[in-house]
């Protein structure tokens, strides 16, 4: 919908399927030229884009860039260091040094424990998935409060809308505050009712995300939110 | 592999309690809708599958003629086993059974033998020589929760369904596995300080410990087990049991509702 | 192979015992998604064989020493339930399930392309519910479709089927008598798109003729499964639009 497609056919690709020539174009993600041909290596949308050919993926792991927004769960502590759940193939690692407090040595568990949720960047990735978190910077902290849902990776936008303006919307209905992290993990506070709505329609974004029907079935869900009264 | 517990998920769980509410929009005894199959796998000789919420679950049943217990000539057996496989979630790891796995089979085992619904006598083919072995296996193919439930109920509505392949054995004609009753399970999960039946999977990630109640057709109980790390007083336990008679009930008209189809 | 018999696998007008052609193939279903806990998930139906496969990661590989800085690796479990066959099969692992696990995986490490995740590893866990000859092929189609369900970056899917010879005859796709009495058993898994091949048994006795027909037949069952393959996973964003 917001991906420059505009009236153009909106083609479905399995792996290994055939896109087009290869000549003149380049190989854009989720595809691979084969002799002179560009396959799609996922399933997904074929997506044609200044002259690029890639395949928008239906499914996917999530994959930390560096930079990229997180919610993540401390899946283990120790002295000078904490491991994070960022709900990818590897853990993160949040060193002593790039927490938000003064941090003593040997005292990490104080300041966060196993299970504790933070909202946390992504500071460095190497080639072998090494992954660098950080806490320090504007509203990177400690989640005290609230609760976490999950969204597909590739739903992320689709829940965002555009220009943020579905997840405006969401915060409108239930007045709750909502942040999408990059790695599908979205953190919503609010009152309890606020949250159960939230929480539908997070849900909403998981089943029909990808369907056309969305845009209908979120109005729906508006006409019952909290906000409204009638819930 | 042991799943992280999010601290706000307990939280949460803890802050709907107080207002007698589920994460999902349930009541508090109530159940998810259940999809029961029966006779839905070919090679087996009794079979049923339970669909409830995200949690999937096969029965199936096989004979086998072995000799039997010099102690007792003319009876034969009856074995129920489940595993928790690493195709239901990503918790779940290879290897040899693990102790849920044995838990879950025996936890199962139970409510059905000691329901007294098959008559160890009435497996018998030459006392002292044949007898048949009845083994119930069930495979969980996707744990969203309240596997326990799930696996009762598959494995005695595939008993119910079950064809003695006597032709295959040579000993006569097939027939008809006789079952003497339903058993049935109820579970509940202490979720947010107060027992819920039949938790989903975010439940049991942020609750505590668990009670299973088989009940037979006259509403005896045939099998408790406690699991997890917990506890919980009589007064609690009064009040789910009345919840488990009435749960029991329903989940059994359900069987007969399949078997008349 | 159970080797020549007198049990007679042909009928009288060439048809085989359950009325089908010698070029043709059980009928296929299958459905991708159906396992809301895996990251992907497929139910093939092929024949009375029903295979399920669930596919989790990319996860970190565990342990340390099965790990390769350069790729990942794919962690393959063939199961067959206790229930899938007449006679009952004892839980856990065996030499058969060893095996075909091993050559199942590195079958489709040869289209997953592994090296966009060094050090992670990509569990493909296979059940067959129901067995009725040729449960390792509809495993090998049943994972291949979960891993393109899971969003796994692929080279192209994998096809899994089998020919084999009977009477002296060869057929495709073999069921239960014809592969307890037949001559032959010739399981590949195809690359459709690329017609390359990334898995090969075979067991019994073929002449080179007879490979090559059996080979011929496997090609064009495996297109008319890759069909069916892709239908599924198609169907399952059904009234999608991204």
């Amino acid at each position: 919908m917001s991906n420059g497609q505009n009236g153009a056919e909106l083609r479905l690709v399995t792996p290994g399927m055939a896109i087009g020539p290869s000549a003149g174009m380049r190989v854009g993600s989720g595809a691979l030229a084969q002799n002179d041909t560009i396959i799609a290596t996922r399933l997904g949308w074929v997506k044609h884009l200044n002259n690029t050919v890639s395949v928008d993926p239906i499914n996917s792991a999530y994959m930390p860039r560096s930079g990229d927004l997180i919610v993540a769960t401390v899946a283990e502590v120790r002295n000078n260091l904490w491991f994070m759940n960022i709900n990818g193939p590897f853990q993160g690692l949040l060193p002593m040094s790039l927490a938000p407090w003064k941090v003593e040595f040997g005292a990490a568990r104080q300041h966060m424990g196993i299970g504790d949720v933070v909202l946390a960047r992504v500071q460095e990735v190497d080639e072998c998935h090494n992954v660098v978190l950080t806490m320090k910077g504007v509203g990177l902290r400690r989640l005290n409060q609230g609760s976490v849902h999950s969204v597909p990776i590739t739903h992320i936008e689709r829940l965002r809308g555009e220009g943020n303006a579905t997840i405006q919307r969401l915060r409108d209905a239930c007045d709750c505050r909502i942040i999408v992290g990059e790695n599908g993990k979205v953190w919503v506070d609010g009152d309890a009712d606020g949250i159960a709505w939230a929480r539908q329609a997070i849900d909403l974004v998981h089943t029909s995300g990808h369907k056309k029907s969305f845009e209908a079935d979120l109005s729906a869900l508006e006409n019952n939110a909290p906000k409204n009264g009638d819930a | 592999m042991v799943e992280l517990v999010p601290t706000l998920l307990r939280q949460e769980l803890a802050r709907l309690a107080e207002d007698d509410l589920r994460l999902d929009g349930r009541g508090r005894w109530d159940g998810r809708d259940v999809d029961l199959q029966i006779d839905c796998l070919y090679n087996a000789e009794g079979s049923a599958k339970v669909v409830m919420g995200k949690t999937i679950v096969y029965a199936g049943v096989k004979f086998e003629i072995r000799t039997p217990w010099p102690d007792r000539p003319s009876q034969g057996s009856l074995m129920c086993g489940a595993e928790l496989r690493p195709v239901a979630h990503r918790k779940y790891e290879p290897g040899p059974p693990s102790p849920q796995s044995i838990e879950l089979g025996r936890v199962v085992d139970r409510g059905i033998r000691e329901s007294g619904c098959i008559d160890m006598e009435s497996l018998c083919i030459v006392p002292g020589e044949k007898v048949w072995g009845v083994m119930i296996d069930i495979h969980v193919l996707s744990d969203g929760g309240n596997v326990f439930d799930a696996c009762g109920l598959a494995a005695i509505a595939a008993l119910r369904t079950a064809v003695v392949p006597a032709e295959r054995f040579d000993v006569g004609e097939d027939y008809t596995l006789k079952v003497n009753g339903t058993p049935i399970m109820a579970s509940f999960t202490r979720v947010g300080g107060r027992y819920v039946f039949d938790p989903s999977e975010e439940e049991e990630l942020g609750g505590d410990e668990r009670i299973h109640i088989t009940l037979g057709d006259e509403g005896h109980l045939h099998s408790l087990q406690k699991g997890l790390r917990g506890v919980f007083t009589p007064a609690e336990f009064a009040e789910i049991f009345e919840v488990a008679h009435q749960r029991c009930s329903e989940l059994r008209k359900l069987v007969a509702t399949q078997e008349g189809n | 192979m159970g080797g020549y018999g007198d049990v007679k696998l042909l009928r009288d007008d060439g048809l085989r015992l359950d009325g089908r052609k010698l070029d043709e193939m059980r009928p296929v279903t299958i459905e991708a998604g159906i396992l809301p806990a895996a990251d992907g998930s497929a139910m093939v139906t092929h024949g009375l064989n029903v295979a399920v496969a669930a596919v989790y990661g990319p996860m970190e590989a565990h342990p340390r020493k099965i790990q390769r800085q350069d790729r990942a690796v794919i962690d393959v479990r063939y199961n067959m339930a206790p229930f899938s066959t007449s006679d009952r099969i004892r839980p856990g692992f065996n030499r058969r399930s060893r095996e075909i696990s091993k050559v199942t995986a590195e079958a489709l490490e040869s289209v997953v392309l592994v090296e966009r995740y060094p050090r992670s590893k990509i569990r493909v866990e296979i059940e067959i519910l129901a067995a009725e000859a040729g449960t390792r092929c509809a495993g090998i189609t049943a994972a291949s479709v979960a891993l393109a369900d899971a969003g796994i970056p692929m080279r192209d899917l994998l096809v899994g089927v089998a020919s084999g010879k009977v009477e002296d005859i060869v057929v495709l796709d073999l069921d239960k008598a014809e592969d307890n009495y037949g001559q032959a058993d010739l399981p590949v898994g195809i690359l459709p798109n690329t017609g390359e091949i990334a898995f090969l048994q075979m067991d019994g006795d073929l002449s080179p003729d007879e490979y090559n027909l059996a080979m011929e037949y496997n090609f064009k069952a495996a297109a008319e499964i890759h069909e069916i393959m892709v239908d599924a996973l198609k169907r399952r964003y059904e009234g999608g639009e991204n």
